[in-house]
């Protein structure tokens, strides 16, 4: 194989099947070989585009249309209809409004904690692996489990919160009724998106940090440098990639939160803890309004779309820089 | 001296920040823990209270007396081995391509990707069915695969290429000059280095499908065919639901995949990767 | 052909004259059921859903004893029950609907058949099954109206049950109070309850469910009988005087907030049991809780409080339907009639199911004793308006009447708006 590019030399690499590929050694590292590199994204990208976005199309699809379920039965097209309803709805927005707080609570708390889980898991500790367990335990737990559970500790009788809330801390004056009032159930809600994804954002941190080359730490920690002055200057750049990577799941996941809603408060009292996805079900299978809930998913999905565009973009640029 | 000393603090505030996190994080599970035991379990009793009075094995014994149950248990882990395999593959592919090759139309393909993302499943069921229906995949255990393939894809193409992306370039272009394309260079290179990664993918590829509730309801029919989630869910019932039963058979799913996770996190070692870089 | 079709069926329901026999002859394409007694040549197999939960005695009697006897007699069928979390069954009928994958028999909750039968998707069995006159006369009335969309019937009733009042006998008696028969003596005992430390009705809820038996016993209806029109029935002065009764206890403070949301409160189940509430309104599937969770109480049970309009309860239950799809009508028939059968009914009471048949209402009490309460109830019990707009009015009405029992508006303006909302819904089919 030729390792010196001359504009000679290419015509001779053309006989043995690797007519395209082009060999740049100054290249930041990624090399250019289409069709080994089609051959490595298709196999996957086909199952994808065939299980989720031919779908997603149909979806789409039917949001233009006041879509009916019944068998031979003619949908008739509306165009922007259902989104025009979907801007106008105070119910939709109010969930959009439920959805943005709830990430915002949700995505700092979730990558703080687990993080520092990370870090502190991360160094040899005797029980390491119990502990790992322990802390991954939420995640694996089923959310109909978990939902019955956190509706007992919220529960306005006796619920462990109260306690805490009333009798330990001293912070509320009387019981809380938790599930009936949108803040306080949503606190409650967002409390258990916390505790469920703290787990799975340490699992995440954790495989990242065990990247973090280990003489950079010896050598910086040779050089004085205490535990917090280590993790800012040689872990944390280390992990920028995997900070993004969370942080962009967990938003997108905040935005589309749903399972944990439907089961705590099934969107009310009324309405009033409605979240896209759960606004989107009820729409699309309760009322069978299936043109209305895409458009709810879609509208969702749009914005979602948008504003993690954004993060990405802006996020590349940080590391690039 | 001091420095043995000042270890030893260290470690102890560890523990003890730790022991507190682990039981905060731990709590629910316990009080479901001590619920499977009881008898009595139609309403969930004191909150405070761990300790069953009259402990008993008597839902676990039900559980795994129900009929099928077993069977429900092995569909779950075929179906889950087979997906994770696959997404494995195929997700570390188009992530090593995402990150490491160039390639006509790259930024498509990856927003693509993202896109996928941000799409709830939920939202497809109905397309969904209709396609599993017209490719003759309904009611099928192996016909689960490719719609748990797929619908994992975008999420661990992501997870992986953020990860890939960590690899070294200095190595990728050692191996190029010593002449190994790009398929040996993502076999013998990337993922090797991304034990951990590889690892992590594997971890929530297995608990995603074996936990998988709302497709595999929808799709099979036949009760031979039906997953273990179905199984746990259909314990409870329209005007009273007995929990300890409930949670004894999640108690009894969590096992395998605690057995994975604790098989996986052993790649979470410090300085696993580093000697490659030497050599 | 169509019309003239379902316009001899309006006819043969509306006189209710027992034609056995004679509709059959209407030339009907789908009609290939048979007579009932010809059994000699039905064969296939037959697939049933179902949301009887896994282990419970209603599966095992299903499985055991009634599927078994059925092939015995029909040695050429097999009947394959599928059993289906209740959460998730009307969400899978649905999907199954638009990609036609319906099975042949459906146990549905009597909430969802005007809706199915909307899509277009269930056998109209009034008119295709040649003796549905005579299994339509054996049943409960309000049983069987369930059954029926724009004037067609699409399925049987399988089981049913009504809320009954439900009380501790001797917490009343410490109270020294008598167990109220009307709205009146419950308002009026509420005083003396609350001192003796319970609220003296409890409900989870604010939908049809729960405030029709209000309603109607205070004399007042939803929507008028062809379930057209809201206004004026839902908001006439009847129905206001219902809800306001329940407003008036909570803001006497003689119900708990569970009314407003439940989730994370004391269960209506509990709360009686423990003596923090002195009356609730259920169904007959409590006994068996009581007695598993809480052996030591006697439930005590009698009918719902009286109004101006009697003690008028809420049907509840299940119906039996069976799909236009389905590739095996006759078999499929012949089970269903089995259902309905008095020895199929009889064994689903032994297990908490009551039966649909008026005619053994005398022999349920030697099974369960507490059947006797509901059965009394039944007879003059009304289901709910059935339409397939119900889903949302139902969440319309419990919207409204929170808010009403909040304090945000009256109770006339919030079943104003109720009834206005209602009409615009109930416009769509009609």
């Amino acid at each position: 194989m030729s390792t010196h590019p001359s504009p000679t030399a290419l015509p001779r690499t053309v006989g043995k099947g690797r007519r395209r590929s082009r060999p740049r050694v100054a290249a930041a590292g990624s090399r250019r070989a289409p069709l080994a590199a089609y051959a490595f994204i298709l196999p996957g990208f086909l199952v994808y585009s065939l299980i989720m976005l031919y779908p997603a199309v149909q979806t789409l699809l039917l949001s233009f249309r006041d879509w009916t379920i019944a068998p031979g039965v003619n949908s008739p097209w509306v165009g922007l209809d259902n989104y025009i309803r979907a801007f106008h709805d105070p119910v939709f927005i109010d969930s959009m409004v439920n959805a943005t707080a709830y990430t915002a609570f949700t995505v700092p708390l979730q990558i703080v904690i687990g993080l520092a889980l990370a870090v502190l898991l991360d160094a040899k500790l005797p029980g390491r692996v119990g502990f790992r367990v322990l802390f991954y335990l939420p995640v694996v737990t089923s959310w109909v489990v978990v939902s019955l559970l956190f509706q007992f500790i919220f529960s306005s009788q006796d619920g462990l919160a109260n306690h805490v809330v009333v009798d330990l801390l001293g912070v509320a004056p009387e019981n809380i009724s938790w599930f009936q009032g949108r803040w306080t159930a949503m606190l409650a809600i967002s409390i258990l998106g916390v505790w469920k994804g703290i787990g799975w954002a340490m699992l995440i941190f954790l495989a990242a940090l065990t990247a973090v080359p280990q003489e950079l730490k010896e050598a910086a920690a040779l050089d004085g440098a205490g535990a917090a002055k280590r993790f800012r200057y040689v872990s944390l750049p280390a992990i920028r990639s995997a900070l993004a990577v969370v942080f962009i799941l967990l938003f997108i996941g905040g935005f589309n939160v749903f399972i944990s809603v439907l089961l705590m408060t099934g969107g009310g009292p009324g309405n009033a803890t409605q979240v896209p996805l759960t606004y989107m079900y009820q729409q699309a299978f309760k009322f069978l309004d299936f043109g209305y809930g895409s458009a709810i998913s879609f509208s969702l999905t749009a914005l979602v779309l948008m504003l993690s565009a954004l993060q990405y973009w802006w996020t590349r640029r940080r590391m690039a820089r | 001296m001091n420095n043995i000393r000042a270890r030893r603090v260290s470690y102890a505030l560890r523990y003890v920040l730790l022991a507190l996190a682990a039981f905060v994080m731990v709590y629910p599970f316990l009080f479901m823990l001590s619920t499977s035991f009881k008898s009595r379990s139609l309403s969930l009793g004191d909150p405070t209270n761990l300790i069953p009075t009259e402990p008993t094995l008597d839902n676990y014994t039900q559980v795994l007396g129900t009929e099928h149950f077993g069977r429900y248990f092995l569909n779950s882990a075929a179906v889950a081995l087979v997906s994770t395999a696959l997404i494995v593959l195929l997700a570390s592919m188009m992530a090593y391509a995402f990150a490491r090759l160039d390639f006509p139309g790259k930024r498509i393909f990856f927003t693509l990707i993202i896109v996928g993302l941000t799409i709830p499943t939920m939202m497809l069921i109905i397309p969904q069915f209709l396609l599993a229906r017209d490719l003759h995949l309904l009611n099928s255990l192996p016909g689960l695969v490719p719609f748990y393939v797929g619908t994992a894809l975008a999420f661990n193409t992501f997870l992986l290429a953020g990860f890939f992306e960590q690899i070294p370039h200095e190595l990728d272009e050692a191996m190029a000059i010593d002449g190994a394309g790009p398929w040996r260079r993502y076999w013998s290179l990337a993922l090797p280095l991304s034990k951990p990664a590889i690892g992590t993918c594997i971890i929530f590829a297995f608990l995603g499908t074996w936990d998988e509730f709302a497709w595999a309801l929808t799709v099979l029919n036949d009760v031979d065919n039906r997953t273990l989630p179905i199984a746990i869910a259909l314990f409870q019932g329209q005007h009273s639901t007995s929990w300890g039963l409930v949670f004894a058979a999640s108690i009894i799913a969590i096992v395998p995949v605690l057995i994975v996770y604790i098989i996986f996190q052993r790649n979470f070692v410090a300085g696993l990767t580093t000697g490659a870089v030497k050599s | 052909m169509k019309y003239w079709k379902s316009g001899v069926a309006t006819i043969a329901a509306l006189a209710s004259i027992s034609i056995a026999g004679c509709s059959a002859d209407t030339g009907s394409p789908s009609s290939s059921t048979t007579a009932a007694g010809n059994t000699g040549d039905i064969s296939g197999t037959v697939t049933y859903w179902h949301a009887y939960s896994a282990d419970s005695p209603e599966v095992s009697t299903l499985e055991g004893t009634i599927i078994p006897a059925f092939e015995k007699l029909h040695p050429g069928v097999t009947v394959k029950d599928v059993p289906i979390p209740y959460d998730e069954l009307h969400q899978k009928l649905i999907t199954a609907a638009a990609g036609e994958q319906l099975p042949d028999l459906v146990r549905a909750d009597i909430g969802w058949v005007p809706e199915l039968a909307n899509l277009g998707v269930l056998e109209p069995l009034g008119t295709s099954m040649s003796d549905f006159q005579s299994y339509a006369d054996q049943v409960y009335p309000g049983t069987l109206a369930t059954n029926l969309w724009k004037g067609t019937y699409y399925g049987l009733p399988l089981d049913t049950n009504t809320r009954v009042m439900m009380f501790d006998q001797s917490f009343f008696d410490k109270a020294g109070v008598t167990v109220p028969t009307t709205v009146d003596q419950l308002m009026a005992a509420a005083p003396a309850l609350k001192k003796a430390g319970a609220y003296a009705f409890a409900d989870n809820g604010a939908g049809g469910w729960n405030m029709l038996p209000w309603i109607w016993s205070a004399g007042g209806d939803i929507t008028d009988p062809g379930v057209t029109v809201a206004t004026g029935y839902l908001n006439s002065a009847a129905s206001v005087t219902g809800i306001q009764n329940l407003v008036d206890m909570y803001n006497g403070g003689y119900m708990p907030d569970i009314i407003l949301g439940d989730s994370g409160g004391l269960a209506t189940s509990d709360g009686l049991a423990t003596d923090k509430y002195a009356t609730i309104l259920d169904g007959p599937w409590m006994y068996p809780i009581f007695a598993g969770q809480y052996p030591d109480f006697t439930v005590g049970a009698s009918q719902v409080p009286a109004g101006p309009g009697g003690s008028v309860s809420v049907v509840g239950g299940e119906d039996i339907v069976m799909t236009q799809s389905s590739t095996n009508k006759e078999a499929a028939t012949e089970f269903l009639r089995y259902l309905l059968s008095a020895d199929s009914q009889l064994a689903m009471a032994k297990v908490g199911q009551m039966p649909v048949l008026s005619n053994l209402g005398s022999q349920l009490t030697a099974i369960n004793a507490y059947y006797a309460p509901f059965v009394e109830q039944l007879k003059t019990a009304k289901p709910r308006p059935a339409t397939p707009a119900w889903s949302q009015i139902d969440s319309i009405l419990q919207d409204e009447i929170r808010a009403a029992i909040r304090g945000d508006k009256t109770v006339q303006e919030a079943l104003d708006s109720a009834a206005s909302q209602s009409d615009a819904l109930l416009a769509q089919f009609n």
